[in-house]
């Protein structure tokens, strides 16, 4: 191989900024999907039709399309259909907030059927109403029981983030390919790239272990 | 007709229970309970022991008759729509205990207990909690108030079980097989327990396979196999020497099975 490296000539300035801006994409779409993963999870177990069936349309929708076509489909459509556009990085944010809304409501609907019905049963025998049961049984059994999975989507989503460079929102992936193309140095900043996803990510799978494995240890 | 002292505390009338369009639970059961007794329901699996005291706590549904406790009717099939009614008010002076211990895992074992009293009650978190202490005292328990239910043994996850459903001050205590899931040298710290609040006279139903402890709590002992009543007497009778012939070959076996 008769390629030499020269790391000297990538400069992490702009890097820098692009994974700020990658930190505050998946910071925000973490947040509108954890919090309103919840009610959608609620909406989709719903005994009324007219409330479940769209909501689980949503879901559907978004699990069974390509995360890439959901956001050239923001960006491109959104605006041409309502007339609103409301700045890439706005865009970026629904775009991945409304998928892991989707994916997360899903991870809230498998825990909370997991609450055994013995629990349940507990909750009547000492008069609990349903909703003093859902409030003091099911949620927190349901959202601890959902940490890892919403952690696992979470780095999902850090790395899907990548995916909004090709609408010029100006995060890490995007800062990078412009990087590469400016010094002829793909491979060294890819390289940089990769790693700094990776050193992201890597801690927060660790934690999800930890949890999983505590979680068996509470469990038994 | 029994005289007024002697009214039933609970009265099952003609109890039909079926799970699907086959499975036919309760084939009309009927049981009188008096004040003060302590009724053991022994029989084989699946012969509806379990469904009984699920059914008495408002657990299950059920197809026809009624249950009712100090004389009001608080269980009873609205056979049209084959909707079960049931009235909440009476059924909090009913306590249950499960196999499971069903103890919530995310409370520590005070919080199991005030959980109730201060949600249902509204009673406030301070005298709840002066309460539950000293229950748990009485248990044995008074060092374990703020672990968590992963940190007890199954002896102690139920004896909390017990007395969380004690804080509501029940007038009746179900126990469904409450030490079937222990370890054999478990077993005895809970049923140590139940034999105290017999002896301060709690009126109390339970269904166990443990023919000892039966003999030893038991005031009164219901053979209950295929959905009804098989018979229905004084333990010295029922578990020593039984009239009915499908009680004394279960019995047979199961003391069989001990020695």
């Amino acid at each position: 191989m008769g390629y030499s490296f020269d790391f000297q000539s990538v400069s992490f300035g702009p890097l820098w900024e692009g994974l700020i801006v990658t930190l505050e994409l998946t910071v925000a779409a973490n947040l509108i999907g954890v919090v309103l993963g919840f009610p959608l999870a609620l909406l989709i177990m719903s005994r009324f039709a007219p409330v479940r069936l769209p909501a689980m349309l949503f879901v559907e929708f978004f699990r069974c399309t390509p995360a890439i076509v959901q956001i050239v489909w923001f960006f491109y459509c959104v605006p041409m259909l309502f007339n609103v556009f409301l700045g890439s990085m706005t865009m970026g944010i629904l775009a991945l907030g409304l998928n892991l809304m989707a994916f997360n409501a899903e991870a809230y609907r498998a825990a909370i059927q997991a609450v055994p019905r013995e629990q349940l049963d507990a909750g009547i025998a000492l008069g609990l109403n349903p909703l003093q049961r859902t409030l003091y049984i099911v949620l927190p059994t349901a959202v601890r029981a959902s940490i890892p999975v919403l952690l696992t989507n979470g780095i999902g989503i850090f790395q899907q983030t990548a995916l909004v460079a090709i609408v010029a929102v100006q995060d890490l992936m995007y800062q990078a390919k412009s990087l590469a193309t400016e010094t002829y140095r793909p491979i060294e900043t890819f390289t940089i790239v990769a790693l700094v996803y990776f050193a992201v990510s890597f801690p927060v799978s660790q934690v999800v272990g930890f949890l999983e494995r505590r979680r068996q240890l509470m469990m038994s | 007709m029994t005289m007024s002292f002697s009214a039933p505390l609970v009265k099952i009338q003609s109890l039909h229970k079926s799970y699907g369009p086959h499975i036919q639970v309760l084939k009309g059961l009927d049981i009188e309970m008096k004040p003060g007794e302590r009724v053991v329901v022994i029989g084989p699996s699946g012969g509806g022991k379990s469904t009984l005291l699920r059914v008495m706590m408002g657990l299950e549904k059920i197809d026809s008759g009624s249950i009712s406790f100090g004389g009001k009717p608080y269980i009873s099939s609205e056979s049209a729509d084959r909707k079960t009614e049931i009235d909440t008010e009476v059924r909090r002076s009913i306590g249950m205990v499960f196999q499971h211990y069903t103890l919530f895992p995310h409370l520590s074992v005070i919080q199991n207990l005030i959980l109730a009293p201060c949600k249902v009650r509204g009673e406030s978190r301070a005298s709840a909690t002066k309460r539950a202490q000293a229950l748990l005292e009485r248990f044995g328990l008074g060092a374990k108030a703020n672990a968590y239910p992963a940190q007890l043994s199954g002896g102690q996850k139920q004896r909390v079980a017990i007395a969380r459903a004690l804080m509501l001050d029940p007038k009746l205590m179900l126990f469904d097989e409450v030490t079937s899931a222990l370890d054999p040298e478990l077993v005895a710290e809970v049923e140590q327990v139940i034999l105290q609040l017999a002896a301060q006279s709690m009126p109390m139903m339970i269904v166990t396979h443990d023919m000892w402890f039966a003999k030893n709590i038991a005031s009164r002992v219901i053979f209950c196999a295929g959905g009804v009543v098989v018979e229905d007497g004084p333990p010295e009778q029922v578990l020593g020497a039984p009239k009915e012939e499908r009680t004394r070959d279960f019995i047979d076996r199961v003391f069989h099975i001990r020695h």
